[in-house]
Order: C-alpha cells, then structure tokens, then sequence
C-alpha cells in the first residue's frame, strides 16, 4: 500500500491558482482572526469603560466638576468626550447674553450627535472586514475547488483507463480550497454578527445617554434664565 | 503607527497561535493510523436446508385444534334433545357417551402432543445437523472460489470438462496433498487444476475441530469451471 498522501503533500502538488487561493484565504483567515480578537478586547474595554464612567455620573458628583476634570485630557473614551464636547457647547453657548433654552439645547445635541457618530465609527471600524471575509471566502473557496476539479477531469479525459485513484488526489485537492474558504468564513460570519449586536447594545446606551445629559442641561439651563 | 502595533501586536499574535493550532490538528490528524484493519468479508452461504424441516413440523399441529374444535359441537346439540325425552334413561347412556368422548378427547390431545413432540426433536436434531452442513458448505464455496480464482485456464481446456481432486488440509488450512481422483481425460486441464489448488496454498477453513474433520480433513474437489468459459 502506497503511503497516505498528506494534505501538506496534496497542496504542494496543487496547481497554481489553487495554491494562490489557498494562500488568500489563509491570509484572510489569519487577518480576520485578528480583528476578531482585537475587537473583541476593544469592545469588553469599552463596556466596562461605560459601566464605569455611568456609575461616576450618576453618583451625584457635579457636573462641572465632572467637566472641569475631563476637559484637556487627551484620552478620553467615547463616553467621556460625548459628555465633555455637550457640556463645552452648553458652556460656550449660555455664557453668552440672550441665549434661548432652544438654542442652547440645540448646540448641546448637535455636540454629541457629532461625538456619537464618530464613536459609532470608531466602534464598528474592521466589522465590515469581517463581514467580507465571512461571505466571500466561501466563493474563493469554491473557485479553486471548481477550478481543481476542472483539471482533474480533464486530465481524466487524457487517460485511456479511468480509475479512482487518478482523478481522486485532484478532487481532494481542489476540495482543501473549500474547506479553507469555510475555515475563514465562519468565525467571522459568527463574530461579525456577535460584534454588531455587541455595538448596537452599545450605541443604545450611547444614545440613552446622551439623552439624559441633555434633560440635565436643559433643566439647568431653564433654572439659570429663569433665575436671571 | 506605534498604536497599531500596541493594538494589533496581541490580537495578531492569538490568531497564529489559533493558526498554528489548527495547522497542528490538520496536521496530526489526517493520517489516524496507518495499520488499516482490514475485514475480510465472511461467505454468507443461505439455502434453504433449514426452511424445509421448519416446513415440516408446522404440518402436525393443524390436527391438533381441528381434533379438539370437532368433539364440541356434538356436545352441544346431541345431549339436550334425549335429556328432555327420557331423562331417568339417559342418564346413564349421557354418562357413558360423556366418558367415551373424554377418552377420545384424551387419545387426541396425547396424540398432538407426541406429534408436535416428535415434530420439535425433528427440527432440532435438523437444525444441529444443518448447521454443521451449512458451515460446511459456506467455507466450502469459498475454496471452491479461490481455487477458481488461482486457476489460468490451459488453451485445450473446453466446457463442459470436470476433474475430481482429493485435497488434503491440515487444520491450519494449508494444503498438503492434492491428488487427481478422477481425470477429465485432458491431462492438460488436470494438471491445471492440481496446479490451481497448490497456488491457493492455504484455504479458510472452519475453526470448528469437528466440522474440520468431518468436511476437510480430506475432501473432494469436483473441478467444473464450466461457466468461467467464455
């Protein structure tokens, strides 16, 4: 009995294109385990960054003090430069004589909007990698395993005696492309969805936020002109 | 740059060893185990030896419930009539009638028995025979086979031709003497099939000392590969 081929031996014989895809999608593979893991510590930091910063805020502390802390820190986290870039807008604007509760208000959101949507950026930056990764590489794979097959069936056709065995290396070639495609594809098929669940629970809190300091501030600034 | 590397250095790194894990599984386990256990097929030979005494036996009990459905139905309708007629009078010819009929019931019933009875050791003592037989033959059609497939068919050989080899085995299969017992008249086609069974060399035989002695200690060969021809 001859010996077993191994599946380093049947790549090393593979044909070109199939090494090439094999070596795209082991790449691939490789890159989107990557951003798996690296998204995946991110977001938990994330989180407990938010945990965090909602139980200061609302453990009674004063906001300007809370501000007066933040303000000039240059790593803030996405939660913190939401707060500090509403209340600056809410500073910079009721300083200013003849200010309306509207818009002061309107500053206020406009200031968070901003940060929220460059936190909502910076959230899903490599998602839409993962997604690729997760629903082209079956379709990489399967080229090559197409394109193997092609060849061992039209060197079959060469042959006067077909047998199993000389069609059978070359099928089982041409599938490894498959199995690699599917090897990619389904971590980051899972991840992708389990992040982008992940940062929408995120953004709802973000948003959930975002909303209660602009009723704080509004409260504040209604007091401030009615005092006045 | 210097934070993507302080960010992807970690991740980057867990994903070869989540590579190099993967690479090491494919690795150890595409080749299991290189001693292949292979099973050889075992020649499963039915006849229908053992049908045919199964048939057998199932005929004698049909008597038996016909034997007992008949006495009921006189009992039934004969004794009302003459017990209104005369009752004194029938009273003694009803208890002799009764008795006559419980007699024969009895006869009947000893007779079912002892036929169902014989009928069961028949089958037994059938099916120990068969079983012996049917072993027999199933390894027997196996030799049959590898000495057919060890055969080369000689230019002069023609249908129709048969040669009878006596063939002896020693337990552990291997053949120790062939001998032609009866020629087919075409010594080329003799010497071939001597030839045949000298090739196979070694033939399955049946574990079974006594089936092994009683079978293949000595037996003999009917070499007819008539339907090999072409």
């Amino acid at each position: 009995m001859p010996e077993q081929l191994s599946v380093f031996d049947i790549v090393a014989n593979a044909s070109l294109l199939v090494q090439a895809v094999l070596v795209v999608l082991a790449l691939a593979s490789i890159v989107s385990w990557m951003m798996i893991f690296q998204r995946w510590f991110f977001l938990r930091r994330v989180v407990n960054e938010v945990d965090e910063f909602e139980d200061h805020f609302w453990s009674g502390i004063d906001l300007r003090q809370l501000y007066s802390e933040l303000d000039g820190h240059d790593d803030l986290t996405g939660i913190e430069t939401m707060f500090v870039s509403g209340f600056k807008e809410y500073v910079r604007l009721s300083e200013q004589s003849g200010a309306e509760i509207d818009s002061i208000m309107q500053g206020v959101q406009r200031g968070m909007r901003v940060a929220l949507t460059r936190e909502e950026e910076r959230l899903g930056t490599h998602l839409v990698f993962l997604a690729t990764v997760g629903s082209t590489s079956p379709y990489i794979g399967l080229f090559g395993t197409v394109w193997g097959i092609m060849n061992s069936f039209r060197s079959l056709a060469n042959m006067s005696q077909a047998t199993l065995a000389s069609v059978a290396p070359g099928i089982s070639e041409a599938l490894i492309a498959t199995a690699m495609g599917l090897f990619a594809a389904i971590p980051a098929v899972i991840s992708y969805n389990r992040f982008s669940a992940r940062v929408d629970v995120l953004m709802k809190r973000y948003e959930a936020f975002s909303d209660e300091v602009t009723s704080i501030l509004h409260r504040a600034a209604q007091a401030r002109i009615s005092k006045a | 740059m210097l934070i993507a590397v302080r960010y992807y250095s970690l991740p980057l790194l867990m994903a070869l060893i989540v590579h190099a894990f993967a690479l090491a599984a494919l690795y150890g386990g595409w080749n299991p185990s290189k001693d292949v256990r292979v099973i050889k097929p075992q020649i499963v030979h039915s006849t229908l030896l053992v049908l045919q005494p199964k048939a057998q036996p199932r005929r004698p009990p049909p008597p038996q419930p016909r034997a007992q459905e008949a006495p009921p139905t006189p009992e039934v309708t004969k004794p009302e009539p003459k017990a209104q007629e005369e009752p004194p009078k029938v009273d003694r010819e009803a208890e002799r009638r009764r008795k006559e009929r419980e007699a024969q019931q009895q006869r009947l019933a000893e007779l079912a028995r002892a036929s169902f009875d014989q009928a069961l050791a028949t089958e037994s003592s059938a099916l120990a025979l068969g079983n012996d037989e049917v072993v027999a033959r199933s390894y027997q059609l196996g030799i049959y086979q590898l000495v057919v497939a060890n055969w080369s068919r000689p230019p002069s050989a023609r249908n129709g031709m048969q040669a009878r080899l006596m063939v002896e085995l020693i337990p552990t299969g291997e053949v120790i003497g062939v001998t032609i017992v009866e020629s087919s008249g075409n010594s080329a086609f003799d010497r071939s099939a001597e030839t045949a069974v000298r090739k196979a060399r070694t033939f399955e035989v049946p574990i079974e000392s006594a089936v092994f002695e009683r079978y293949f200690r000595r037996f003999s060969l009917l070499f007819r590969p008539e339907d090999l021809l072409r």
